[in-house]
């Protein structure tokens, strides 16, 4: 399909704007409320928060940071900001928990970093957030939505072009650095022309699309915003909370509303599946559903089976599952899976993946078969070439079914990370940017087998294990620089499992329970992040480079084999010396794991 | 359906317990997180039951007001005595 002339986000609302049979419906938990603003009304609504902005004393090309927990206010104001020039800064609102100090830390960074000289928020947010203004030397005022929604201010047209900066996604990730990925006007229209008609087959204006998803992600912004206001199509959309608490009102809105499209990560899937009872789906119809699009997280087949096998009896089918690879960086998607085919997986043999990098088939079922999910192939003008990692300028791409770091080229890519020249230097490599996952193309397509950057992924959000590490060997009684953290897909749960190993000189027992539980709560109340296993262990056990540097895969490995464990409880203190002598490098590491066991 | 502050507190006790992840003890100053070991997705789980249990809603806005098991005590005591549910 050839592309049609790119259009910034700004004439994509103006354009929307002929319309008044489709538009955006914002549900709310009390399911009498469902507030429906046709595009004619968007345009109206946003041209009135965009002029709230401007009369604030906001020009082109000046940061604004929105902490709207309300759909409604999100979406007007977001486009308000984009159509006077104004580039909105989406930062996720607090969550309560007990989480608050991580959050307010994160916040100012994101903040400073954007140099957002405004920040529009709730009233009740704009307490919680106190000081803020006075740690964000560039942040002039911190204003309530409230106002804002009965402005009357006008939005004086401002010209836009297709590179002017549209917004900053800053990357849920590390607490230290979130990143500000910068994405024009121009990466939007290419990135929405290869989801909407290239990747998707919508149909202008008919397709209706149905989203729990949160609006300062990629997922739910890019895909449910303004990727409809390109086409026209009609969103429901739901509060993400109202989603966690009662998931059923995510079918019920397919249901109701006949919708053709809505997205969620692996996550999403599992908990519908867990969550959602007999009783809930009484009376539902799922079978308007075409596209179920599944990405933003490791996708575990077995999961998208599972929620098939439940909701197939009220017209769910299967094949309407879209395998998707995407991330920020490339606006939003790199590639699907081609539409009405279903989940898809290439079985290969385990071994040969791990241990060589090699993806060779095998037959389904057979010893040491690993089933790896198919996720489509690049958009037309986009290249993704897999590269061995120290393979700088992307001088010669990997063969087909060899794994290596995925990289990506394309009018989709951004430009860098907003006010990161070094970071933003670092993430390509030649012309290519470094996605940091690891993964093979066979036939053409893409298969994604884990993270070279080693990111957990639970529920949709990033955490570096750096932060999880540092933040457990505060407690005291770990030992300083001992604490391994990474995620597993291993185990009973239906999601990334976080586990942190760490090294402690304590033997007694009950001590080292509150251990645990110490380091779970510093990494919760920092991090904001539930630990599934905390394992302590004998010093020196945890395996080290000749560097010195903690090696995660290779404790991941110990963990998922059971000899982690099974060696820390049984082995003798006496033998600490020569353990950690040995340990020193990969060979001793080795022959230490057979004495240990032996011994043991 | 009334309900008195005393079982109130039992009924939170309970449901708590049977969600919680970790052995500690449930009482009014447990954290739910990070005492108690419940994840967000855990936390929305229990707040759907409670919900149900005590017929009535919890909004999202007083769900940034929660950390203890006393925080949610109070959420429901305060909506159970606007709908004049809450007994003495």
């Amino acid at each position: 399909m050839s592309a049609p002339s790119p259009r910034t986000v700004a004439q994509a609302i103006e354009d929307a704007a002929a319309s008044s049979s489709t538009g955006y419906r914002f549900l709310e938990e009390s399911p009498d409320v469902a507030p429906y603003h046709s595009y004619a009304d968007v345009e109206r609504m946003s041209a009135r928060y965009g002029g709230a902005m401007q009369a604030m004393g906001l020009r082109k090309g000046d940061r604004v940071a929105l902490i709207l927990p309300d759909n409604a206010d999100f979406v007007f104001a977001f486009l308000g900001a984009v159509r006077a020039g104004i580039i909105p800064v989406p930062i996720y609102p607090p969550t309560g928990l007990g989480k608050l100090a991580g959050y307010l830390e994160n916040t100012l960074h994101i903040v400073a970093k954007s140099g957002a000289r405004v920040l529009l928020t709730s009233s009740d947010i704009k307490k919680i957030l106190g000081t803020i203004q006075a740690q964000a030397p560039g942040l002039e005022k911190v204003v309530a939505v409230e106002g804002v929604r009965t402005s009357n201010d006008k939005l004086r047209p401002e010209k836009v072009d297709l590179d002017d900066v549209c917004f900053l996604q800053f990357t849920s990730g590390s607490t230290a650095r979130p990143k500000g990925v910068t994405l024009t006007h121009r990466n939007l229209a290419a990135n929405v022309h290869a989801i909407m008609p290239v990747g998707l087959s919508i149909q202008d204006g008919v397709d209706h699309g149905v989203s729990w998803l949160p609006l300062y992600h990629d997922m739910g912004l890019i895909g449910f915003v303004i990727a409809p206001v390109y086409h026209r199509n009609s969103i429901t959309f739901l509060p993400p909370l109202l989603f966690l608490k009662r998931p059923a009102r995510w079918l019920e809105s397919i249901s109701k509303y006949k919708g053709t499209i809505s997205f969620g990560p692996n996550f999403a899937y599992a908990l519908a599946v867990k969550r959602i009872k007999e009783s809930e789906m009484e009376g539902l119809d799922l079978s308007s559903w075409r596209i179920a699009g599944c990405g933003a997280e490791p996708i575990r087949a077995e999961n998208l089976r599972a929620f098939a096998e439940k909701f197939s009896r009220i017209g769910f089918d299967e094949r309407a599952f879209v395998c998707c690879y995407g991330m920020a960086e490339s606006t939003l998607a790199v590639s699907f899976s081609k539409i009405w085919t279903g989940v898809r997986t290439d079985v290969v043999d385990g071994e040969t993946l791990w241990s060589k990098g090699r993806a060779e088939p095998v037959a389904e079922g057979a010893p040491r078969a690993s089933g790896i999910v198919e996720c489509g192939m690049p958009f037309e003008g986009h290249e993704i070439k897999v590269f061995a990692s120290d393979d700088d300028t992307s001088a010669r791409p990997l063969p087909e079914r060899e794994v290596g770091e995925l990289r990506i080229l394309g009018p989709s890519v951004m430009q860098g990370y907003w006010n990161d020249p070094e970071v933003t230097k670092r993430s390509f490599a030649g012309s290519y940017l470094r996605t940091g996952d690891l993964g093979y193309i066979a036939d053409g397509k893409v298969y994604i087998c884990g993270r070279s950057k080693e990111v957990v992924i639970v529920n949709g959000r990033n955490y570096y294990p750096q932060d999880i590490e540092w933040e457990a060997s505060q407690v005291e009684g770990v030992r300083k620089g001992n604490v391994i953290a990474f995620g597993t897909m291993k185990g009973p749960s239906d999601r990334e499992r976080v586990v942190i190993a760490f090294e402690t000189g304590e033997k007694d027992e009950a001590a080292k329970k509150r251990l645990e539980a110490d380091v779970r709560k510093a990494v919760q109340q920092s991090v904001g992040l539930t630990v599934d296993d905390v394992v302590p262990l004998a010093p020196g056990v945890l395996p080290k480079t000749s560097s010195g540097k903690l090696q995660r895969a290779k404790t991941r490995e110990l963990y998922e084999s059971g000899e982690l464990l099974g060696r820390t409880s049984a082995r003798e203190v006496d033998k600490l010396d020569l353990v950690k002598e040995i340990a020193k490098s990969q060979i001793g590491y080795f022959r230490h794991r057979l004495f240990g066991k032996s011994d043991d | 359906m009334t309900w008195s502050r005393e079982n109130v507190q039992k009924k939170l006790v309970e449901v708590f317990g049977q969600h919680k992840q970790t052995e500690v003890d449930v009482s009014a100053e447990s954290e739910i997180v990070a005492d108690l070991g419940i994840d967000s997705l855990g936390v929305m789980e229990v707040l759907a039951d409670l919900e149900d249990t005590f017929k009535l809603t919890i909004p999202d806005e007083a769900l940034r007001e929660i950390n203890t098991i006393g925080d949610v005590a109070t959420a429901v005591l305060t909506r159970l005595e606007n709908d004049g549910r809450l007994e003495g």
